[in-house]
């Protein structure tokens, strides 16, 4: 391996975090998807690196079905998103608290 | 003769009730009453047609066995002897008579059905105590009796006071039957039976010291329901009820329930000589309370009721000086002339156009003088008149106290004789008011049934010639019914004694009447007194138990009501409640319906996870 597996971890921890600050502070619907999109590459890096460090092919064909799931994923939300924008014309997350106790 | 037949005997009555129960509104008027006067009719030939059976120490016939538990066991079995013979066919007769005359009473009666369901009934319950062989049979028939006469009693209900007169009748007697009930289960504890005539049998095993408070528990029943002191003040409100069931109650079912139980189990309560004297005792009492009670009542029906209570007394005094023929001697007559009186007056009242109060009625023998005759014959019996019906059996039962000769009993003959000018007197003073002078009313008369009137005149030859029943040698009879019970004959006593006693009674009842003839024959309007109204409102005994045992009673339920249920059990659970309410209003307000608020919940807990792996690889 020509990048140490130590560093691949820190960037993943990096990007996850990333991502998780993004779900949590960001208050546009879209931003929230997008950290979400973040965090799951995140975690595809992992399995990448860590396939490639114990030589077994499952971690790829994770990562293979993770983008399938992605994808699927990101059209559902990015069309309820929509779907949200028109209900109340907006994308602002504070909006749509009609679950408060 | 088969001798399932008897079966049939409470059977038809309980048919006929339930078939207007369930179906009463859905046949045309006249079948219902005729279907209720069916039954008992046929119930009353039914007992002439086994009359013999009775005969030889009576048959036994089971239907089948009700419960059979180790030990217990009760059958659906029915004993007919010479004297529930007798009273089931007075029973019978009489409630035959009174459903004839309800059906011409009741003829615009909005709920009819209801009516003579639980008439029919009623009569049911009655002959299911009269023909038992076993207490427990008894008893489902002594609390139908008092079921039925709370429906009835409160026939009228959408009237609070009838309503409350049934609950009334309905508690009272449920007093005494606590008391029965005690010594059923007493006296099936210590003989492991409840067949009538096994307890009877073996009553001489019993502990002698057992005795004595068993007779005192079923005379407690027996009280409840005949309407002795002191659980008697039901009995002058049950007049809330239509008049055929007043007559039904005073006369055929009902008051002469408890005199039947003590005679049932005659051989067990005599065994006890403590019990017997209470029983005279309170027999005695009564008969002289509900006399002179009796003395100022204004309305027809209350002086009626207060005679019977008076009546029963004497029947009680009869037991307990020992005389089972005397007691259902004057038991039977009582119920001709009672039932007599009753349907007489509830004749009179509709004369009135529904006035009760006699003090307003007068005059009415001009109106009606073939009503007048026979309600004189029901009050020559009532007083005891000589030669009626009325006479020989209250004698008799005199005549029992006064030759046994002891201190008590001369004491209870005193109590009876006196009772009888007291009886003399009221019963005077009801027919010279109701029957005399001019009409004080201003309401119209009533439509009068021909039913009304022509189902007096038998009763009436009954109650007249009751004493031949009975006679005792001294007239010239041969004591049938004391033959008939197979019991002793009344004893023989010197014949100038005899002469003396009824001399004696001839004197008080002339003693009664002429009072009554003096004071009541013209009527003048009486000036209220105090005791006249203490007598009025029968010794204040309402007023007594309302202070001394319905307001403590009201105070303690309130105090459960208020500081044990509502203080207690409610606070605790509501405010548990309420705790539960207060704290979930915090905790409410963390669902903010925010993702990210949620989401940094998962981040907290993730990360505390991960540092408690943390803090495990290190240590």
């Amino acid at each position: 391996m020509i990048v140490p597996f130590h560093h691949l971890l820190v960037l993943a921890t990096l990007l996850f975090l990333l991502g998780l600050m993004a779900v949590l502070v960001r208050r546009n619907l879209i931003m929230i998807l997008i950290g979400v999109e973040i965090m799951l590459n995140a975690a595809g890096l992992v399995l990448v690196g860590a396939s490639a460090l114990w030589q077994q092919i499952d971690g790829q064909v994770l990562v293979i079905f993770l983008m399938a799931l992605t994808s699927a994923e990101v059209s559902i939300s990015l069309a309820m998103v929509v779907y949200l924008n028109r209900r109340k014309k907006t994308v602002d997350v504070r909006a749509f608290d009609e679950l408060r106790g | 003769m088969d001798s399932r037949l008897l079966l049939l005997l409470i059977i038809l009555p309980l048919t006929g009730g339930v078939l207007n129960a369930c179906f009463g509104c859905r046949l045309p008027r006249q079948m219902r009453a005729l279907l209720a006067i069916s039954s008992v009719l046929a119930s009353f030939v039914l007992t002439l047609i086994c009359w013999p059976l009775a005969a030889d120490g009576g048959t036994q016939v089971t239907l089948f066995t009700w419960l059979k538990s180790s030990g217990l066991q009760a059958d659906i079995g029915l004993f007919f002897d010479p004297l529930a013979a007798s009273m089931t066919l007075m029973v019978t007769g009489v409630a035959s008579l009174i459903h004839i005359y309800a059906a011409g009473y009741m003829e615009y009666e909005e709920d009819q059905a209801r009516f003579f369901a639980l008439l029919n009934l009623f009569v049911f319950a009655m002959l299911c105590i009269l023909l038992a062989d076993n207490l427990l049979l008894l008893f489902l028939g002594w609390e139908g009796v008092g079921f039925c006469s709370y429906g009835l009693i409160g026939f009228w209900y959408q009237k609070k006071e009838n309503a409350l007169a049934g609950r009334k009748a309905f508690i009272v007697t449920r007093i005494g039957d606590l008391f029965f009930t005690i010594a059923l289960l007493w006296l099936f504890a210590l003989l492991g039976t409840v067949n009538i005539a096994e307890i009877n049998l073996r009553a001489t095993e019993l502990d002698p010291l057992l005795i004595t408070p068993l007779v005192l528990l079923l005379l407690g029943g027996a009280c409840g329901k005949s309407a002795q002191l002191p659980l008697m003040t039901w009995l002058p409100d049950a007049m809330a009820g239509p008049t055929p069931v007043s007559a039904l109650i005073h006369a055929a079912t009902m008051v002469t329930a408890g005199v039947y139980l003590l005679c049932r189990l005659f051989p067990l309560v005599s065994l006890s000589s403590v019990g017997m004297a209470t029983i005279a005792c309170i027999g005695a009492a009564t008969a002289l309370y509900a006399a002179s009670c009796a003395l100022e009542q204004r309305e027809i029906k209350r002086v009626l009721a207060y005679s019977t209570m008076s009546q029963i007394g004497y029947m009680f005094m009869a037991v307990g000086v020992g005389s089972v023929a005397a007691a259902i001697n004057h038991l039977l007559v009582h119920a001709f002339f009672k039932a007599l009186l009753f349907m007489g007056a509830g004749a009179l009242i509709h004369l009135a156009g529904g006035e009760n109060d006699i003090f307003k009625m007068g005059g009415l023998k001009q109106k009606n003088p073939f009503l007048f005759w026979l309600f004189l014959i029901g009050i020559l019996c009532l007083a005891g008149a000589p030669l009626t019906g009325g006479f020989f059996s209250k004698d008799a039962i005199l005549l029992t106290a006064f030759s046994r000769g002891d201190g008590l009993s001369a004491i209870l003959w005193g109590v009876g004789v006196f009772t009888a000018g007291l009886t003399s007197f009221y019963s005077f003073r009801l027919l010279y008011l109701v029957f005399f002078g001019d009409y004080r009313g201003d309401k119209s008369a009533h439509h009068l049934s021909p039913l009304l009137i022509w189902t007096l005149p038998l009763l009436a030859l009954l109650g007249l010639f009751g004493g031949l029943i009975n006679l005792p040698h001294f007239y010239g009879g041969s004591e049938m019914l004391s033959h008939w019970l197979g019991v002793a004959p009344a004893l023989e006593l010197p014949l100038p004694t005899e002469i003396g006693l009824l001399a004696l009674m001839t004197l008080f009842f002339v003693a009664g009447w002429l009072p009554a003839h003096l004071f009541y024959r013209k009527y003048q309007p009486e000036a209220e007194t105090p005791w006249r109204r203490f007598l009025l409102q029968g010794w204040r005994f309402d007023a007594l138990y309302e202070r001394v045992i319905l307001q403590p009673y009201r105070f303690v339920a309130n105090f459960c009501w208020i500081g044990g249920d509502k203080a207690l059990i409610d606070g605790v659970i509501e405010g548990i409640g309420r705790t539960l309410l207060h704290w979930g209003g915090y905790f409410r307000q963390l669902a903010t319906g925010q993702v990210s608020f949620y989401l940094q919940g998962f981040a907290w807990g993730l990360l505390l996870m991960l540092g408690w792996l943390l803090l495990k690889a290190v240590t």
